[in-house]
């Protein structure tokens, strides 16, 4: 109950014309944002993160925004995977499968509206069981001692990968480069100056921001000047909306279903939306087996991933909020902003910080309905939207990051950085080195070695300790497993994962 | 011989590991003395393990990436220069004509008309130098049109 009247107070933050606005403008740009292709989530937010910080916006205003423009675009991936048969983002790649079908039928509207009520229908499942979950998880964290803080930060960077990860080693040295990144400037506890070469700017250490932005929005410019890719693609007229009513009632079994499995998917550890929106699109296949038409353009196809991939993103911030530690690479960029906004993530925050919590968790819940109603009546925006090309979009995007950075320093310093973190981005990308890990590792560094450092000297010096608690080496068990398991499992997972896409009539 | 990518990222990343442990091991102890932690002891942990992680992409490397060629990698190179040059011409020439000058030869060199590749930097860069300077009161640069 008291859960309830703390949801009450986070509509009151939420629901101010000011916070209003700006999840107005966040879902937006979210769904823009997301149905860009090769622009995901994470970008959208990481391009907004120094804008929100240079505006000077309040703690809660700055992350309803960030939440606001985080659902939002998983609502706008499926757009371009039923227009374009290309997905926005990674975890729209299942809502393909049927929606360009449906498209190619010219029922390309219907998939459209009948993606955003799934969409809805996930983002609230998804949502309640945060409410449930998570007070009840950060009661838990409060337990933790600085031992299994250090088990469970390693365990997140060894599921970082997911379990459909290649090459676990790589997730193992993007972590590594990140911590070590984050070990530059002056050390806390002792004030020795690390790797800082007697630059003043590398005193204070490098912003993560700057590395987030580099990484994330300069590589992606980068990557579309390799693939050319200037001219975009030729994507499928839209047409009338036909759905019946009759028709949305028969699918809502499916998104029941897919909410709930996406929802688990999203708060485990290397599971993740895409993973979400792949499993429950394989369980309504084997559920309906004969009965549908899957891959040829079932409605039931559409909704299966959407409703997934939102239910996943409204789990994945289970753990970013009530432990710190994120399971995606969206949640590490809005725990970015947390930590930028001098707010420990944590168990804490559920009582420190209620209103931004709630306030977040509020905003998700309007934030649903505003995209509901954002996605359907004014779909054809999006549809003109996405007809722009990437050749003028993509440097336009480009320059608001060069903004965005700008204006947190005035230092043209910075943006030299950033270029840096972005060609050094594209290369590793290249490499197949992935970016998350570096990103966490970026953030969660500091915090891992303030944990050891506290652990070590509860015990002495002891290096047992880091093993001494029933709990913690539970947390290691899991760490391990997150290694392993994608080197065996992993493999067959991501077979399947292709020959599903390959069944559908992506060739044409 | 296959895997020459992650080979090279392995040999250099072992460089790299070498050297941070290394400079790890010559900061002075801490004034008090350190117990059980001091400023080197998480990086020399850190040290290891990319050690490890470099031998490990040496040792078995992945399929090689397909790494642009010809046209491709100097398209590349022309947008990395175009980005230093914006960093470097923002402030001496002011945020509308860098931004126009930046945002035309990016779409240019993507594909784009060339005059419809400047127009799109001249109306974007008016519309956020308007939006940053009146709406957000967060300066941009004036440049060489600070005189209006």
């Amino acid at each position: 109950m008291e859960t309830i009247g703390f949801l009450m107070d986070g509509f009151a933050v939420a629901l101010t014309p000011y916070n209003l606005m700006f999840a107005l403008f966040g879902a937006f740009a979210g769904s823009l944002i997301g149905c860009l292709p090769g622009l995901g989530p994470a970008n959208g937010v990481a391009i907004l993160i120094p804008l929100a910080f240079a505006l000077g916006l309040p703690p809660e205003t700055a992350m309803i925004l960030l939440t606001s423009v985080y659902v939002g675009a998983m609502y706008g991936g499926r757009i371009s995977s039923i227009l374009l048969n290309i997905p926005g983002d990674e975890p729209a790649m299942m809502t393909c499968l049927d929606g360009y079908p449906m498209a190619q039928q010219g029922r390309a509207a219907d998939a459209l509206a009948i993606s955003a009520i799934a969409s809805f229908a996930g983002g609230l499942i998804g949502t309640i069981g945060l409410i449930i979950l998570a007070p009840v998880l950060a009661r838990f964290a409060l337990t933790f001692g600085p031992v299994e803080y250090f088990a469970l930060f390693v365990l997140a960077f060894a599921t970082l990968g997911g379990i459909t990860g290649k090459n676990p080693m790589k997730t193992v040295i993007a972590a590594a480069l990140g911590i070590m990144i984050s070990t530059v400037g002056i050390d806390i506890s002792t004030g020795t100056q690390r790797y800082t070469a007697g630059v003043l700017e590398l005193y204070e250490g490098i912003d993560f921001i700057l590395a987030i932005v580099g990484l994330f929005a300069i590589s992606e410019l980068l990557f579309f000047v390799e693939a050319r890719m200037g001219k975009g693609r030729s994507k499928v007229k839209v047409g009338k909306l036909t759905l019946s009513f009759k028709e949305i009632v028969s699918t809502i079994p499916t998104q029941l279903r897919g909410g709930v499995l996406g929802f688990m998917a999203g708060v485990l550890p290397g599971a993740g939306a895409s993973l979400g929106s792949f499993i429950s699109y394989t369980l309504e296949k084997t559920v309906l087996g004969k009965k549908g038409r899957f891959g040829e353009g079932d409605i039931r196809g559409v909704v299966a991933p959407e409703a997934g991939n939102n239910g996943a993103a409204s789990g994945a911030l289970v753990p970013m909020l009530t432990l710190g530690v994120p399971g995606s690479g969206t949640t590490a960029v809005l725990l970015a902003m947390l930590i930028s906004l001098n707010i420990t993530p944590g168990p804490l925050m559920f009582t420190q910080n209620a209103e931004i919590v709630w306030g977040v968790i509020a905003a998700l819940l309007i934030g649903n309905v505003l995209l509901l109603i954002l996605n359907i009546p004014m779909i054809s925006v999006f549809v003109r939207l996405l007809s722009v090309p990437p050749m003028y979009l993509l440097p336009i995007v480009t320059m608001v990051a060069f903004v965005g950075i700008y204006s947190i320093s005035h230092s043209t310093f910075d943006l030299y950085f950033m270029i840096v973190f972005g060609v050094g981005g594209f290369i590793l990308r290249k490499l197949e080195i992935p970016m998350v890990p570096i990103i966490l590792g970026l953030l969660l560094g500091p915090e891992m070695e303030k944990n050891l450092g506290h652990a070590l000297i509860l015990s002495d010096g002891d290096w047992m300790t880091l093993w001494s608690s029933p709990l913690a080496i539970g947390l290691w068990l899991v760490a391990g497993l997150g290694l392993v398991l994608p080197t065996l499992v992993g493999p067959i997972l991501r077979r399947r994962m292709r020959s599903a896409i390959k069944e559908g009539p992506v060739s044409d | 011989m296959t895997g020459m990518g992650d080979r090279i990222l392995g040999l250099f990343l072992l460089v790299v590991a070498v050297a941070y442990g290394w400079v790890a091991q010559q900061w002075p102890e801490p004034f008090g003395g350190a117990e059980g932690v001091g400023p080197e002891t998480f990086p020399t942990i850190l040290a290891i393990v990319l050690v490890v992680g470099s031998l490990y992409l040496m040792i078995k490397p992945d399929a090689d990436a397909k790494w642009p060629v010809g046209k491709s990698a100097l398209e590349l190179v022309i947008s990395i220069i175009v980005l230093v040059v914006y960093a470097l011409l923002l402030e001496p020439l002011g945020f509308i004509i860098s931004t126009t000058l930046v945002i035309g030869v990016l779409s240019w060199r993507m594909g784009a008309p060339l005059k419809q590749a400047f127009v799109t930097g001249l109306i974007s860069a008016v519309v956020v130098f308007g939006l940053f300077n009146y709406g957000l009161s967060l300066s941009l640069p004036d440049g060489l049109l600070g005189g209006f």
